[in-house]
């Protein structure tokens, strides 16, 4: 994992910056849609209601996060990387939700098999008999879960 | 009790289970990258069809072997197969660079065996104990016992107090979604069905630990061991009397290990850096650590393992999980419907004690499969991530949809993938996010029954010795963590 100050500050953020601002949106949209969210039928009780304790830590994280984000407007940040390295990430993650699209249509096999494949071609495998490795491996976990620990897999 | 429980013990299938889990952990535990965590994570839906004891005695074994596992490729390859074996690798790999890489294996392993010995020893001793105490605790002393771990974890966790901090917080808004614990109202489900039982434990810690290592691979795409070239291992021995002239050495490691261990949110790199300079301090040749010195190995293999045992004790005495992979033993407990806390030994006592005894006995095929395997183990350590992370993305799909047969848990393990991605890449602790996931559904539980005891009144967090005593800790810990910021500061 590089540090190398390529990143930081608003003019160039990094990853630190980028999930302390992503952090700090959702304690915010958390805390707007509190009421909508919870709803709360008061009987009389004293005390917190399911509210309460939501609301704290909502508000608890928000503080911290923008002051971690105040101290990070100086501080070095961890690079995003470039295009490509993010592009295998987001392709290894779109296949993990194309075996979660394929799995109720195709069956367990096919979805798991297929990015088992897609995560071996995104790593730099290039040969064909170590991609069919996946096939093997989602082939031997389908019919152990089937058979040995009798999950209904898709 | 403990001949009952050993009775149970005496099934070939808890000896089938101890074996698998060893050797699993050893080879996993060689390959760097690949932790004890994410192993136990993916191997709990595995479990699902076993018995409790040898499901658990297979966890704790990959536990085990892990551990040791780690310190083969720290002292072949100066790559320390898990963190806790970062301190191994100064002595053990200038020994393999002398041509004494066997004796520094066998060095760890007699010491890891020690270490987890001696932990399990205080394990038994201490857990039933504490737990049994912990039977008096009412909801005003659970929740100031939840908050003082969390603050432990905050405080003395390692790296950013502040990062440590948001982490426990993303933790325990995480596990707001669901239906509320005392009114059972729905909060943030989005009026979704799957979302009221909130975020299962299972499939979080599977994203958490096994998919975002699969994204961080593919955004880094590097070997994680270069073209090194591994000493080669000659034929060698330890002579007990060699073990015997550290035997000081060897006890205090494993003190520092088991009780630096018990401590939530420390982990085993810690208490295996302290051995290690203790051990260097203690020595009349201090300059030979370094330059490969069997002490130097010997110590903090023995804290790193003597870890296991301490980690235990919070986590099945009182159910608070010291580090990450005891948050996912934690999770494997529950799974076999033993859940820890105050009344783990009250209502599962033969089954843990039998648990207790396996893991101590555990450590003769520990020796036996260590030295049969650390030879098989250097080739383990060439494995690349191309090879073995396909076949880790399948078992996480596998394991995330078996827990409740739910596609649901797929996606949420996705999303706990890319959120840890994202964590880990960003550098903030991970571990801390999923203690608070774990205590702090709980925490509010127990905060709000408090106050509905009390009418509201605020009290009843002083109304007791044991509730004073937890905010003298409380207190304490805070001043500790003051002061040991303020003379890091001055030097």
């Amino acid at each position: 994992m590089s540090f190398n100050g390529q990143g930081g500050g608003f003019a160039r953020p990094g990853f630190r910056t980028l999930i302390a601002g992503l952090l700090l949106a959702a304690a915010a949209w958390g805390l707007c849609s509190l009421d909508r969210q919870i709803e709360v039928f008061g009987f009389g009780a004293s005390g917190p209601d399911a509210r309460s304790f939501p609301r704290v830590a909502l508000w608890l994280l928000a503080a911290v996060v923008a002051l971690r984000l105040v101290l990070s407007l100086r501080a070095e940040d961890y690079p995003l990387g470039t295009p490509a390295r993010l592009g295998r990430v987001v392709a290894v993650a779109a296949s993990g939700a194309a075996a979660l699209w394929a799995m109720p249509q195709f069956g367990f096999f096919a979805g798991a098999a297929g990015a088992g494949i897609i995560v071996a071609l995104v790593l730099g495998e290039r040969r064909p008999l170590l991609l069919g490795l996946p096939l093997i491996v989602a082939a031997v976990v389908a019919y152990c879960g089937r058979h040995g620990l009798s999950i209904p897999l898709p | 009790m403990l001949v009952d429980a050993f009775l149970e013990v005496l099934n070939l299938w808890v000896l089938v289970a101890a074996i698998t889990g060893i050797v699993s952990g050893i080879i996993i535990g060689a390959i760097p990258g690949l932790g004890p965590t994410m192993a136990i994570a993916l191997l709990i839906p595995v479990t699902f069809s076993m018995e409790p004891i040898p499901a658990i005695i297979l966890l704790l074994g990959v536990y085990q072997g892990a551990i040791f596992g780690g310190s083969i490729s720290a002292v072949l390859l100066n790559v320390p197969g898990t963190p806790s074996s970062a301190a191994t690798a100064i002595d053990g790999f200038a020994m393999a660079r002398r041509g004494e890489g066997g004796r520094a294996l066998r060095f760890a392993l007699y010491a890891s065996v020690i270490g987890n010995i001696f932990s399990c020893l205080v394990l038994m001793a201490l857990a039933e104990p504490l737990a049994r105490f912990a039977l008096d605790f009412g909801p005003a002393e659970m929740a100031m016992l939840m908050l003082f771990a969390l603050l432990v974890i905050v405080l003395f966790g390692g790296g950013s107090k502040l990062d440590a901090l948001i982490m426990v917080l993303v933790g325990a808004c995480a596990g707001i979604v669901g239906l509320d614990p005392i009114s059972g109202t729905p909060r943030f489900t989005f009026g979704s069905f799957a979302f009221e039982n909130g975020f299962q434990l299972i499939p979080v810690l599977i994203g958490l630990f096994a998919m975002s290592e699969v994204l961080l691979q593919a955004f880094d795409r590097e070997p994680l061991v270069g073209d090194v070239e591994v000493p080669p291992l000659k034929s060698s021995v330890v002579r007990f009397a060699e073990l015997w002239r550290m035997r000081v050495t060897l006890l205090l490691s494993s003190v520092i290990g088991t009780f630096v261990g018990i401590l939530p949110g420390i982990g085993s790199t810690v208490p295996a850096f302290m051995s290690y300079n203790l051990a260097r301090s203690r020595s009349a040749d201090a300059d030979r650590f370094g330059k490969g010195a069997p002490e130097g190995v010997v110590a903090p293999e023995a804290a790193n393992n003597a870890v296991t045992g301490g980690a235990l004790v919070p986590t099945l005495a009182l159910g608070i999980p010291g580090d990450a992979v005891t948050a996912v033993i934690l999770g494997a407990f529950m799974l076999h419907g033993l859940a820890p806390g105050p009344f783990l030994f009250r209502d599962h006592g033969l089954e843990v004690y039998a648990i207790f005894e396996a893991l101590l006995l555990s450590s003769i095929p520990t020796v036996i499969l260590g030295l049969l395997f650390f030879r098989v183990a250097i080739h383990v350590t060439r494995i690349q991530p191309r090879h073995l992370l396909p076949a880790i993305t399948i078992l996480a799909i596998f394991g995330a949809f078996s827990v409740n047969n739910s596609l649901f848990d797929v996606c949420v393990m996705l999303g706990a993938g890319v959120l840890g991605f994202l964590f880990r890449r960003a550098n903030f602790p991970v571990p801390p996010l999923l203690i608070g996931l774990i205590l702090g559904a709980p925490f509010e539980q127990s905060l709000r029954q408090a106050l509905l005891t009390s009418g509201g009144g605020y009290g009843i967090f002083v109304g007791s010795p044991i509730t004073v005593g937890l905010l003298a800790l409380i207190g304490l810990s805070l001043a500790i963590s003051l002061a040991l910021s303020l003379r890091k500061a001055r030097t």
